[in-house]
This record gives structure tokens, sequence and C-alpha cells, in this order.
């Protein structure tokens, strides 16, 4: 993966914590990611308006990021240990909004990449896998070109997926982030017709195969072949390429996958009212995700489960219908597809257009007489340990060879094919080099966990009204604003970012044990915080007197040093107080608020994380006073932080007091947020009054 | 464990004041357990060290470090030159700590952060007791597991003085009277009738009326010098 360490390639913003995290069990959101994105760590940073940041760890592992915004299936979300509580984090739209955030931090961003390697690597199609390798090879500093048939980048991105699925300037934007690092573009080029892959592979010192599935499969049944009966791609290609497609007033479309479900949408958007679909299972073994399928439903297509198609009828040229047989079984008692019919039971579908949405395959026909042989059933043969095929330095990669998957599936694939690549440039075997797929990962919460946690319901995206989005091929979701962003992010349990103990320094003296309202340490000669158990809550690392624990992610040892600087300079002649404000990020909403400019704020993940040492270090770089922001009460996502908040702001001030200061210039402020307004900053305000009337420190 | 009690910053700060490079170094074992001198106590001290130089308009450079313990070379070895290179060591470690470590930094003065209160147990988070004195010649099987040396404010030896009262101490009705609760310990394990023994004087020579103390394994002892002897003349050297 582009985020682990490989010799010679530039390393990809690491967020605070990301050394610590490679050596533990993953968080579930993580481990599902093909790609292994770093869930976690972006919506805690999003949560603390650190979009940019956000957009760099979203962005390390996985270049169509974009793209993945709008269509990705989000296994994460599947995954996501909130699935046990209430309803999973909603990733996917968190992921859209700090890329929205950060249009203008990413153009600026693009750079050329130096090519260092003296060596060139041509990449065939440009689709996740393709564009991937080529980001990742321009990055160790190869020379690569792409070659795409299409005039325009992005595979099946491009040509296939529906723009209301996918604006296409989302993709134009992940495109030219790839393209910005000085690689090669050749469009228009059909290998086999424009070039020969011998003549490819001779041009460069490299060759990879990221065709994906271009073809669609037919049915082999009567009256399939003329007019009226169209196929999946080549339909979707032509409503992707502005060519409207000859559809009648009745569109029946065969299949249940996603793509079926992409044709059916699309069909409705082109104005047809009249649009079913045929599959050979029920709802509950329909292959399309859950959400296309209610999506589908809203916009008036019917579904007929559990018919099989066995001849299309015409009247003439002219389609009538689709005759279809009753399906008994879809799998047989192996579990394997292998459908049985009732031949007793049929029925016809009433139709003046059928499109055949059964599946796709690859169009390899430009190998035949190449060195890269196909196997007995057309296939190209590879060696998934080196993503070679059998044509020496000629790769493969992305859905040519692991079958229909998903856009990250095959980005994943080519970050392998890069990284595999660049071994086999570099001279090195490439065999036991590539890294492991599944990832070690952190377990689902126990139940006395899970009675422990607020049921906060998940903060659901709009869509278009049926009605509306039908007309046209307009995106139909609408993204979160900057407000619902930061609460969906504040849901995040943070699997994965919790507490760790360095064990060199944990003398097993219980304070964790005893603090944590989880229950995830277990001191033995050491403590062990279980990940499994630990919020991330980070109650526990402030109160360790060795101060052996820390948190993976947002620690604050992260602000600690920078602290003078977020003080800034200490005016002489001021004339209002200095406040260092550290406010907790979880319904504070520190950025949708505009405070006072003397307030100096420092975004915590929860104040449960500061420590008696930051609010004096605060005092030590020249605050005037020190404020702790949090939330109203019981609106804390955590158990127990309020109460342990006091008391150390408690032992802040009777520092403070030792000292000859007035203890009152450490202070937690509070405010109900959600009621509108600006409540946190009249809070600072008043607290900057008071602290006005104790004098301000240096001056006269 | 070893309890201590952080000094008043004043206290510290007369302590400090004139020295330039500072470094407060904590104890992470018992006065880590205590919140009293550990890694994270010292850090916080050194924070209130600089704010007060910088109120007296004082130059100072004042750092902090731990280790796990100051009371075995061998966990502070490997930070002594770093150690070295300030003019004055606080040491938040206990008084042994202090001792021990201030025997072995030469030219550089090692004081004390913290007091060093005494044997202690953690009887809740935050609330620490005193349950031994280390007298030397322990008892604890005759008094049903309660030490009168330690817990009775006279270290009385024959039972309780005319000051118990409802089983509080006269010195405060914060204290149990441990002649109370050895009395009651004893009746619940049905051993009252050991108290009726007589004993011989108690000998003080094994606490500290017999000079400072030590702890000698002969065994390991004996052991390490034949150890240094191999090493001293490995070689052919003599």
């Amino acid at each position: 993966m582009a985020q682990e360490k490989i010799e010679g390639a530039p390393m990809p913003y690491r967020p605070y914590g990301a050394e610590i995290k490679e050596t533990r069990p993953y968080s579930p959101c993580r481990a599902a990611c093909p790609a292994h994105t770093d869930v976690q760590a972006y919506v805690g940073l999003i949560a603390q308006g650190r979009y940019h940041e956000a957009f760099e760890v979203i962005t390390a592992p996985n270049p169509i990021a974009s793209v993945c915004s709008m269509i990705c299936h989000h296994p994460c979300e599947q995954s996501c240990r909130r699935c046990t509580i209430d309803e999973p984090l909603a990733v996917r739209h968190l992921k859209r909004f700090a890329i929205e955030k950060s249009l203008d931090y990413r153009r600026a961003r693009r750079r050329l990449v130096q090519k260092t390697k003296g060596k060139s690597v041509g990449i065939i199609g440009s689709g996740p896998s393709g564009l991937t390798a080529a980001r990742d090879l321009a990055d160790f500093g190869y020379s690569v070109s792409i070659y795409e048939r299409h005039p325009v980048l992005g595979g099946m991105l491009a040509s296939a997926i529906p723009p209301y699925r996918l604006p296409r300037e989302m993709l134009k934007e992940d495109i030219d982030d790839v393209i910005a690092k000085g690689i090669e573009v050749k469009t228009n080029c059909e290998i086999g017709k424009d070039v020969k892959i011998d003549e490819l592979a001779k041009q460069h010192d490299a060759v990879l195969i990221a065709i994906g599935l271009s073809l669609s499969r037919s049915l082999p049944i009567p009256g399939v072949d003329g007019p009226g009966v169209l196929l999946a791609i080549p339909f979707l290609e032509d409503v992707a390429f502005g060519r409207k497609p000859c559809v009648g007033k009745k569109v029946l479309v065969i299949g249940g996958g996603n793509v079926a479900m992409d044709v059916a949408r699309t069909a409705r958007r082109l104005g047809v009212k009249d649009v079913s679909m045929v599959c050979l299972e029920s709802a509950e073994e329909m292959p399309a995700w859950k959400w296309e399928v209610d999506e589908a439903l809203e916009e008036s297509i019917k579904i007929n489960h559990r018919w099989g198609p066995k001849a299309v009828r015409r009247e003439g040229d002219k389609v009538k219908g689709l005759e279809v047989v009753k399906v008994k079984a879809v799998f047989d008692a192996s579990g394997r597809f292998n459908p049985s019919f009732d031949n007793d039971q049929t029925s016809l579908i009433e139709a003046d257009t059928i499109i055949i949405t059964i599946g796709q395959m690859s169009d390899v026909s430009f190998l035949k007489d190449s060195a890269v042989s196909l196997d007995e059933r057309g296939r190209v043969k590879w060696d998934p340990a080196t993503q070679m095929s059998s044509a020496k330095g000629v790769f493969v990669s992305g859905e040519v060879v692991t079958g229909p998957g998903s856009a990250i599936a095959a980005v994943a694939n080519g970050h392998r094919a890069a990284l595999a690549i660049h071994l086999y440039c570099q001279g090195e075997a490439i065999e036991g080099k590539l890294p492991a797929q599944e990832k070690e990962k952190i377990e689902q919460m126990p139940p006395e966990v899970v009675e422990k946690i607020a049921k906060e319901p998940r903060l659901e995206i709009k869509h278009l009204a049926p009605e509306v989005r039908c007309d046209s091929m307009v995106h139909f979701e609408i993204g979160y604003d900057e407000e619902e962003a930061l609460k969906e992010a504040g849901r995040c349990r943070g699997c994965g970012g919790g507490a760790v103990v360095d064990q060199k320094k944990c003398m097993a003296c219980l304070t964790c044990m005893r603090i944590c309202p989880y229950g995830a340490p277990v001191v033995t000669s050491v403590s062990e915080i279980r990940p499994e158990y630990c919020q991330a809550c980070g109650l526990c690392a402030p109160e360790c007197p060795a101060e052996a624990i820390s948190m993976v992610s947002y620690d604050v040892r992260e602000i600690r040093r920078t602290l003078p600087q977020t003080v800034g300079r200490i005016e002489p002649n001021r004339q209002e107080p200095v406040i260092a404000a550290f406010m907790c990020t979880h319904h504070v909403g520190v950025l949708g608020f505009d405070l006072p400019k003397n307030v100096r704020t420092i975004p915590v993940h929860c104040t449960s994380r500061i420590d008696v040492l930051d609010l004096l270090k605060a005092i030590e770089a020249g605050a005037d006073a020190v404020a702790v922001v949090r939330c109203g009460d019981g609106t804390c996502k955590y158990r127990d932080v309020a109460r342990r908040v006091d008391a150390r702001v408690k032992r802040g001030q009777e520092l403070l007091k030792m000292l000859g200061f007035d203890p009152g210039r450490i202070e937690i402020l509070s405010a109900a947020s959600g009621n509108g307004g600006n409540p946190y900053a009249a809070v600072c305000a008043n607290f900057s009054e008071r602290i006005k009337q104790m004098g301000l420190r240096g001056t006269k | 464990m070893i309890i201590g009690s952080q000094k008043p910053i004043e206290e510290i700060w007369e302590m400090v004041k004139d020295f330039r490079k500072v470094l407060v170094f904590g104890c992470n074992t018992c006065v880590a357990v205590c919140h009293a001198g550990g890694e994270k106590e010292a850090e916080t001290i050194a924070s209130l060290i600089r704010m007060r130089a910088q109120q007296e308009g004082k130059e100072m450079e004042v750092n902090h470090l731990g280790v796990m313990r100051h009371c075995e070379p061998e966990y502070f070895d490997p930070v002594m030159d770093e150690v070295k290179k300030y003019d004055l060591v606080l040491s938040t470690a206990c008084g042994v700590g202090v001792n021990f470590l201030s025997d072995r930094t030469g030219n550089i003065p090692v004081y004390p952060g913290i007091n060093t209160s005494f044997y202690g147990a953690v009887e809740a988070p935050g609330n620490f007791v005193e349950l031994c004195a280390g007298c030397g010649n322990c008892i604890l099987h005759m008094t049903g597991g309660i030490c009168p040396i330690a817990r009775c404010s006279k270290t009385l030896m024959n039972g309780p003085c005319g000051g118990t009262n409802n089983g509080k101490c006269e010195v405060s009705k914060d204290i149990d009277c441990a002649w109370f609760l050895i009395v009651e310990r004893m009746k619940q394990l049905g051993t009252l009738e050991k108290l009726s023994e007589v004993i011989p004087p108690r000998n003080w020579s094994t606490s500290r009326d017999g000079g400072p103390r030590r702890v000698s394994l002969e065994h390991i002892r004996a052991y390490e010098e034949q150890e240094a002897q191999k090493a001293a003349t490995a070689g052919g050297k003599k």
C-alpha cells in the first residue's frame, strides 16, 4: 500500500500517531477498506476542523478519493463498530465533505515529480487501477505513459458510471491530481489497433495492463439479436459521452447487480417512465447494494424477482417483451451460483426495449499473438504473487484479473502492481514483498461497553426528491454543511486511535484501571489497554503519573510543544487579555463560531485530554488566563469526563495560587450548543472581562 | 511502598533560585504511584519553577526527566551524561533516591523536590495511609496484623493509653486508635487471649536506635565478589 514504507518512495502525509498505529490492529473501518484508508484518522481530523489534513489522509492511499466519496460501496461503514450501538458512521459523506472543503488546497498542492529513475512504464487503461499505479510509479520517479482508448481518462468511471452518481468534475479533480505529477497521456489510443502490445513492451521498461472489464455479456436466448435489445456497457457509454441511446417507452433491464441498477436508473433519467427489472434472485439474494435498490424503488422502478430470461418475444422486428421462467433456486446445495427453473411456470414481461446487464468481461483481443498468454477460458494468465503476466515485464492489475469488484479494490490492486513494477525495474525479486491484503483488526465492542455508550442517530444526507432527480442526470445527493459534518464526525468512536501504554515507563500503578469508564486497561506486570474496550476518550493519559500513556490519535503532546506559538506574541501594551482556550471540538463546534481575537483557540479532541500541565504551560507561555471550553451538561459523548476535568482545573488553580496568581485565571466555560447564535463567543467575552478586572500580566 | 508529597513551590524556589540550569528529575516507581514525584509531576514542577523564575526576572533553564527508579544505579546510569549537564538536580524521588543519586553526581548537588512521608498503602485512589514503620523486628503476628509501632500515635507496645475514645485517638478524631483496632481484630480472629502472654521488652536496636541499617545477603555478595575477581584477572590481568 502507498502508506507503507517503500524504499525510495516519497512518504505521504502521516497523521500524528501513524507510526504506532501501523504496529497495532487496525480499526475495523480501516481493515475493511481494500486500500486501508485510515478512516478513523481523517474523521477525527474533520471533527477538529482540520480539513486539509483530513484530505491528505484520505488521498494518501487513494488517488480517486473524490470518486469514492460519491460512489464507494463503503465497506468501512458496514464494518463500523457503531453498528452494534445504533447506526454506522456516514463515512462516505464525511469524505465528500472534507474533499469539497479542500478544493483550492488540492489544486494548489499539485506538483511535478522529478523523474529520477531513468526508466519508463506504459500503463494500458486509466481506470482506478491504472490511475493508482500511474500515481505510485510517478511518485517513485519513473516516467509514466497512460494509454486510453476513450477520449478522456478514467476508464469505466468516465465511460460507464452514470453522471447522476458521479459528477464528472469530481473525477476530473482526481485525474488532474495524478496527471500533474508529469504523466504522459495518450487518449484515443487503442492498443492492438493504434499500437501493438509488443511494441509497447519494447518502448517501456515495464507495461501494465489495467483494462478492466469493458465488454458486456449477452444472453444465449432466442430473439436476443436484433433492434430493441441493448447491452449495458454500450448503453452507459452512450449516456456518458452524450450520445442519446435509442430506447422506447417501456424498458426492461435484465440483471440484479449494481450495474443493472445504474442502467435502470439511467433509463429513468432518459425520460422513460416505465422501467422495470427482472432478476433471478429474491430481494434478499440480489447482489445490488440495498441502498441502490431502495433508491431505485423510490424512482418507481419495478423489480421482478426470481424470474429467469427464456426468450425475447418480437412482433416483426419490434421487441414485444421477455418471456421468463420461474426460478426454483439460484444457488445449489453447496452454495454455488447454479440456478434451477420451474419450466411449467412462465410469464411474459412486456417491454419495447431490453437491456442486458448480466455481467462483464475483458476485451483481450489485442493480446492475440503476443507474448502475453491467455488461459483456456480466454483470460489473462497471471501470477498474483508478482502481478506479472506470462510475458516478462508485462504486469496486470485490476478487474481484468481480479474479476468484478469495487473501484477501491481496483485501487488496492493498482498499488500492488506499482510496487511489483518498481521492484522489477530495480532488479529485485517481487515474490513475498507485496503486502498482505488482510490486516488484523480490533474486535467488536463487548456488550458491557456497548451499553455504556449513548445512542446518537446517524445524520442522513438529503437526496433530491425522486420526481426531481429523475428529470435529469444531475447528481442527486446533497452533501453535509459544516455543522452537519462536524456533528456526524463527532459520532466516531475513534477505534484504533485510543490509548497505548509505553511498557518501559509503566510501573503498574493501577491509576488507568481505576479511571477508565469502559474497563479497558488490565494491569498485570504492566498495564495493557484493550483496544476493543477503549473508546479513545483520553481520560487516562493525563492521569498517568509516569506519563506512560499516550493516545494514538490527537494526543495532547501533538499540541503541547507548539503551545507557545499558539498562544502567540504577548503585546506589552495590549488592552485585551490573551486567553488560551482549550476547546472541545465535539459540540462546541469551535470552527463554526467566530471568537474574539484575544481568544487563542486550542482545539482538543475532548477536554478529557487536557492535563494540569497544559493549563500551566499556557500560563507559562504568557497567556493572561486559560479557559477550558466544553460542551453543556450531559452532552459529552464520553463518560466521567466533567468531574475529572473539574478536578484537574482545581489542581491547576491551586498551583497558580502557590505562584501568587489569582486562581480565577483558569476557568471552565460552558454553554449549551446547538441553540443558534454564538454562545461560546459570549462566554469567552464574559471571561475576558473578568480577567481584565484582575489585570493583565506584566502591564501596569 | 514509599509515600511522598510535593514541597510548596516557595520552598523549592528558595532551593533552586541561585542555579542557572536545573533538572527536575522524576522517579517513576513509589512516588509516581502517589502522584508526588513521577515524570509527570517532575514536568509540572519544572513548569512552576520556570514561571517563578519569570516572575523574578531570572534567566534559568529548567528541564525535566524521569527514570524508573533512583534507588538502583542501572536505572539512571544511561542518562547520567544528560544529568551532569545541569548545575542542580532537583530529584522528586524519595529521600532514598536523593541520597543515592547525590553520591553519584560528583560536583552537582541533588536537592529534594518532595517530602518523603512514610511507608504506606493506597487505601483508595488519592488516599495513602501509613501502615509500617520499618522497625526491623516485625510483631504483626502477635497484634492481629495491625502494627502498634506505626499506627499508635505513641508507639505503645502494651495496650491503649487513656486517650483512646470510642475507637479514636486523642491526637485527632481522624486517627483510629491502633489498640482498639488490634483488640477488635483479634476478637474476630479468636486470638484475643494471645494478648495476655507476657513478652520480653522489645530490642529497639533493629530500628533507628541501632544506627543506620544495612541488609547484607552474604550468599549473593560472595557470588558477586567472585565474579568481580574473575573479571579483574581475566586474560592474565592482575
